[in-house]
């Protein structure tokens, strides 16, 4: 679990966007771990399919589908922040902070020999979230909320609710769906904004 | 075995625009699985207003909030698809769409309605929660739609910020699952087996997922201050693609938001939900009001009162007692006839060409019986006497003014001024000099019956309910 936060905090500090969906393939990569370990742990062998599936869409797909998109159109630095590092990285404590108050002990509490590691979990929702707002980059975007929903796969890992095989297949097949359509849009604004930077979409103001 | 029907019937016209070459083909395999959805909906409306529910192998279920919507769904689907085929003809031969893209629009506007569909008949809260993300991959397309700037502008913010807020929606469902026995392999949930495990949850645990929930899906919903992709995705997409959007689409995410009050009220004190549904309709309402005076474009007005309308019907399952039957019947008034508003809207895009108010004078004289279903869209959905929303407004507020003082002459009080800021730009529409380029008279009757038939419908149910629809909005009330 401390490889998945930590590539939640790496996501806020890259500046290069190749890198974005190489740390994007490591997070789900210990998503896959997860999988495995729960697998091990319960004896279900649909996780262990489930955890291949993940593998595929995640880990192998949609960072290829993302450095191809940046090697298309030949984007190589991220948009800027609208925090600068320093600050990025207190407000990134303070979100840990916030994940291990008493306000969500009941939701650490749910399984309580996983406390910490659902603490750790919880931080990185929030943080995902501060990295879609924080980014002004579409890019970013799009990797902010794979990471905030691998954020939610590792709680409900952690917290002992998967879902049946099926629901899990179709999560997992509508995330699919989701990346797809969310690159093909990339590459439509690219073409109409000659730049990923959402602050230059400026045409809905009236 | 209705159910199955729907389906069926809207993904065969799916596969069938997939395939086919002629527009004829497509335009009426789409008119016809709309069709048959209709039908098989209203037999599935008599069916569980008799019997109560509806359930078919295990994964549909409906109950008579779920059938309301069902019929809402069917019925505004079934009008946008007939307006759909003039309207983007008259498109085509003006040069703005072509071929391929009507081909695509039937085709994502059929999977956007088995989607809704889906969304309300589904059994199992996460699959409810695949259908709901379902509709939003399968409109961002058609919101950006005409290839322009804005239009790319407006999808892409309403591809991010509904995909968050459903992500935590997401949090929130299975946030409900923690107090479930063997959740992993044991089988489906449903959403019957959440309420009736509900002694066994956590509250502290529950009123944190109900918060994600109303969050999540209240995104959707288009309530403040998740409301901001609402205007934009819906004056930038086709207007009978607006008219879904604005008048099912989000009473389909309040739906759900209600089944989870459902369960959460079975598990805290109702006042917390309650509460939190005063707070968010409250804040809509006076966002709405005071932002529709400023308002430049008419589909915006119509997309801003919206979330003005969902905000009562939030005020109304907030007060409870009499204000959820109203905020029932409010649900089905606004599906209707903001439906047949966006729809005139969009003869009336077609004819000026331009979606700024300033732009658009005289539509009384260029579309004569367009702007008299636009002004009684207009007089029917403010809450003007002797329409039924008048009655649902004055219901809902008067059931407040007991408990919420403040919130319900509050409302009232904005929601005149939202009167006033839709009165001023209606009348300056329809009255006043056409431009001089612009032609008089209707174009096809096709144009006309869609929204004629979905005003007659809204003031039809304003004097009379048919006692089948009354047993279900009964229903409905009785669980929320």
């Amino acid at each position: 679990m401390t490889l998945f936060f930590a590539t939640i905090v790496l996501l806020h500090i890259v500046k290069k966007k190749s890198v974005l969906a190489v740390i994007y393939g490591i997070q789900s990569f210990a998503i896959v771990l997860l999988l495995m370990c729960s697998s091990l742990h319960t004896g279900a062998v649909s996780l262990l399919l489930i955890a291949l599936l993940v593998l595929v869409v995640k880990v192998i797909l949609a960072p290829l589908f993302i450095t191809r998109l940046i090697k298309k159109h030949n984007m190589k630095f991220l948009v800027g922040t609208y925090a600068n590092t320093p600050l990025t990285l207190i407000i990134v404590a303070v979100f840990v902070a916030i994940a291990h108050s008493k306000a969500f002990l009941p939701l650490v509490d749910i399984i309580p020999a996983n406390r910490e590691l659902l603490s750790l979990v919880l931080s990185a929702l929030f943080i995902s979230l501060f990295l879609l707002v924080n980014r002004k980059g579409a890019l970013s975007q799009i990797i902010g909320v794979l990471s905030l929903e691998n954020s939610i796969v590792a709680f409900g890992l952690l917290a002992g609710l998967e879902q049946t095989p099926a629901l899990q297949i179709g999560i997992i097949f509508n995330l699919s769906v989701w990346i797809v359509i969310a690159t093909i849009f990339i590459s439509m604004i690219y073409k109409h904004f000659g730049s990923l930077d959402v602050t230059e979409m400026t045409h809905l103001k009236d | 075995m209705e159910i199955i029907i729907i389906f069926s019937s809207i993904l065969i016209a799916t596969v069938a625009c997939l395939f086919s070459k002629h527009r004829v083909i497509i335009e009426s395999v789409s008119i016809v699985a709309s069709l048959v959805a209709f039908i098989e909906t209203m037999i599935v409306a008599f069916k569980v207003a008799s019997t109560g529910t509806c359930v078919s192998y295990q994964i549909f279920f409906v109950d008579a909030l779920g059938t309301i919507v069902m019929l809402i769904i069917a019925l505004v689907g079934l009008a946008s698809t007939i307006y759909s085929v003039q309207y983007l003809r008259d498109e085509t031969a003006k040069g703005i769409v072509g071929f391929t893209r009507v081909k695509q629009y039937f085709i994502l506007l059929n999977l956007f309605l088995a989607a809704m569909f889906m969304a309300v008949v589904s059994s199992n809260p996460v699959f409810t929660w695949i259908s709901v993300e379902a509709t939003t991959l399968s409109t961002a397309f058609i919101i950006s739609f005409y290839n322009k700037p804005s239009a790319m502008e407006a999808a892409w913010k309403y591809l991010i910020i509904n995909s968050i807020g459903l992500l935590l929606g997401f949090f929130g469902t299975l946030l409900y699952f923690t107090s479930l026995p063997g959740t992993g392999e044991a089988g489906l949930i449903t959403w019957n087996s959440l309420l009736s495990n509900a002694a066994h949850f956590n509250p502290s645990i529950i009123k944190i997922a109900f918060i994600f929930i109303l969050i999540g899906y209240g995104t959707k919903v288009g309530l403040v201050p998740m409301h901001t992709w609402l205007p934009d995705a819906h004056s930038k997409a086709p207007a009978p693609i607006s008219a879904l959007l604005s008048g099912v689409l989000l009473n389909v995410a309040l739906v759900v938001v209600l089944r989870f009050k459902e369960i959460t009220d079975a598990v805290v004190v109702q006042s917390f939900s309650q509460h939190l549904l005063i707070v968010f309709g409250f804040l809509s309402i006076v966002v709405a009001a005071l932002i529709n005076f400023t308002q430049k474009n008419y589909k915006r007005l119509l997309a801003y009162h919206s979330i003005e309308n969902m905000g009562i019907a939030a005020l109304g399952f907030g007060f409870g007692g009499l204000g959820v039957l109203m905020a029932i019947l409010h649900m089905i008034y606004h599906a209707v006839v903001k439906s047949a508003l966006f729809l005139s809207s969009g003869t009336i895009l077609l004819k000026y060409g331009s979606s700024k108010i300033i732009k658009v004078k005289g539509v009384l004289t260029a579309l004569p019986i367009t702007s008299i279903l636009f002004l009684a869209g207009f007089f029917i959905i403010t809450g003007t006497p002797p329409f039924g929303m008048f009655l649902t407004k004055l219901l809902i507020l008067s059931v407040g003014i007991k408990a919420y003082p403040v919130v319900s002459i509050a409302s009232l009080f904005f929601a005149a001024m939202l009167f006033v800021a839709f009165f001023e730009h209606a009348t300056a529409m329809v009255f006043g000099e056409k431009p001089a380029e612009i032609e008089t008279g209707e174009g096809s009757i096709w144009l006309v019956i869609p929204p004629l038939a979905l005003v007659a419908v809204v003031v039809c149910l304003s004097f009379y309910i048919p006692p089948f629809l009354l047993t279900l909005i009964n229903q409905a009330a009785l669980h929320n």
